[in-house]
């Protein structure tokens, strides 16, 4: 359990940093912007209760927005996204995993990893960007934001759990 | 029978607790989205606040730090342009001077004093790929910032003080729909008004410019003035392109900005001691109404 929090405290530090000091810099060809915190909320592990995903999608989308003065849009789509996370998961994997397992390569394999990642991420992206068009609309830009930011972010995502170091380490145990 | 089934009823809400939850929490979060309007924001959850300022000061401090040669070339050609201006004005008062017959009796008029001054603040937080772009900037209450004040950069206009918290306050620069900006070109006095179109950083579009204004590529944009917030005559841009509005009575002008948001390292915020007074006094025409 200690574990556990401990985990998810040091994702929270580590991913809300990177994001609002360097990714939130970002933006391939003026539209792209990589989102890596949503990593926080995807590694959250499988089978905790749904109450606690939900407010902890929350706060990491809120401590988000504080940062980058999107006040509520990080933590709408987070909340969104986080809600549908236990679905996903029993849909792509079934509903027989063990609790307590965090989403990996190594347990959910690496298409069902990869799948799990995108769908989310593009409930996540489709949701924040709808919302801060709701000031602009224009329906082919949005397109394009969405589609072209969920590649950035899926990627790196992706990149990221390749080269994970606590992840590593619990191989080798 | 009746106690078992609001054991039942209390037992289903339990198991479903996390959908109240979930309405709670996306609640919240839209009431946030929209109390948060550009006007009255919550300090507490944008980055005017303590702990996000202070962590985007460190940050900018560093970043800071690999734009000093940009900066310091920008300071020397804007020197070097201030400085053939003082040329040129000395040389015109010259000739002025040899000209009349010398008024001894002239005094300045003290009476009437410029209304507008600067605080000068370090950019410590800055967006430019989103829909809503904002800046926030090292100087706040405590340095005699209050919103809805103007805020120009070396180059051109940024945008308008939106919150302020003591230490720190947020910007919403051009690069914000929400902003819409009273401007003209240099030189004639018809206005229009300048906004964003949420795509590129270097341009805005000035609409709703009457048709007869003469006007070409390469001219100056500059503000009317008409709005309390800055003085008349900032540079704001320069006419990129044109083209007719769907009602044919108006131009709307392609603007490349001056200011490069991109590169935004200080910023001057411009008080008006007199923005009050013409607030109040524009507040009272309109109760007249």
């Amino acid at each position: 359990m200690i574990n556990h929090i401990l985990r998810s405290a040091i994702y929270f530090v580590v991913f809300v940093l990177i994001q609002v000091l360097i990714l939130n810099n970002i933006h391939f060809m003026r539209i792209a912007t990589p989102f890596l915190y949503l990593y926080i909320i995807l590694k959250l592990p499988v089978g905790e209760s749904r109450s606690e995903q939900l407010f902890l999608a929350f706060l990491a989308g809120l401590l988000v927005d504080v940062f980058s003065n999107t006040p509520g849009m990080h933590a709408f789509a987070c909340t969104l996204a986080g809600f549908w996370r236990e679905g996903l998961i029993q849909m792509y994997m079934g509903k027989d995993l063990p609790e307590g397992i965090y989403p990996s390569y190594r347990t959910f394999g690496y298409g069902g990893f990869f799948r799990f990642v995108l769908t989310f991420v593009v409930l996540h992206h489709t949701a924040l960007f709808l919302i801060e068009s709701l000031t602009l609309f224009d329906p082919l830009f949005l397109a394009v934001r969405i589609f072209s930011s969920v590649l950035l972010t899926t990627l790196l995502i992706c990149t990221v759990e390749a080269l994970n170091l606590i992840d590593v380490q619990k191989i080798g145990e | 029978m009746r106690r078992g089934s609001v054991r039942k009823l209390l037992e289903f809400l339990v198991g479903k607790r996390h959908w109240f939850l979930f309405m709670v929490l996306l609640a919240f979060s839209l009431t946030l989205i929209y109390r948060n309007n550009a006007y009255q924001r919550n300090v507490l959850f944008s980055s005017a606040n303590v702990v996000a300022g202070r962590l985007s000061a460190v940050s900018g401090e560093v970043i800071s730090y690999m734009h000093l040669r940009e900066i310091n070339k920008e300071l020397l050609e804007r020197n070097g342009q201030l400085e053939s201006q003082v040329l040129d004005l000395q040389d015109q008062l010259d000739a002025f001077m040899a000209d009349t017959v010398l008024f001894k009796g002239f005094a300045a008029d003290s009476t009437e004093r410029f209304p507008y001054s600067f605080v000068v603040a370090q950019v410590v937080n800055n967006s430019v790929v989103h829909l809503s772009n904002y800046i926030t900037v090292n100087k706040g209450r405590k340095d005699g910032i209050t919103p809805d004040m103007g805020v120009v950069s070396e180059r051109g206009v940024v945008g308008i003080v939106s919150t302020v918290s003591d230490h720190f306050s947020v910007i919403i620069p051009l690069l914000n729909p929400k902003l819409r900006l009273s401007c003209k070109v240099l030189g004639s006095s018809y206005f229009g008004s300048l906004s964003w179109n949420g795509h590129n950083t270097r341009y805005a579009t000035l609409e709703e410019l009457p048709r007869h204004v003469e006007f070409q590529r390469g001219d100056t944009i500059v503000t009317s003035g008409y709005s309390a917030v800055f003085p008349a005559g900032l540079i704001v841009g320069i006419v990129e392109d044109y083209e007719k509005q769907h009602d044919d009575n108006f131009y709307a002008l392609q603007v490349r900005l001056a200011t490069d948001f991109q590169a935004l390292n200080h910023v001057r915020i411009i008080k008006n001691f007199l923005q009050q007074e013409q607030l109040e006094v524009e507040k009272e025409a309109k109760k007249n109404d």
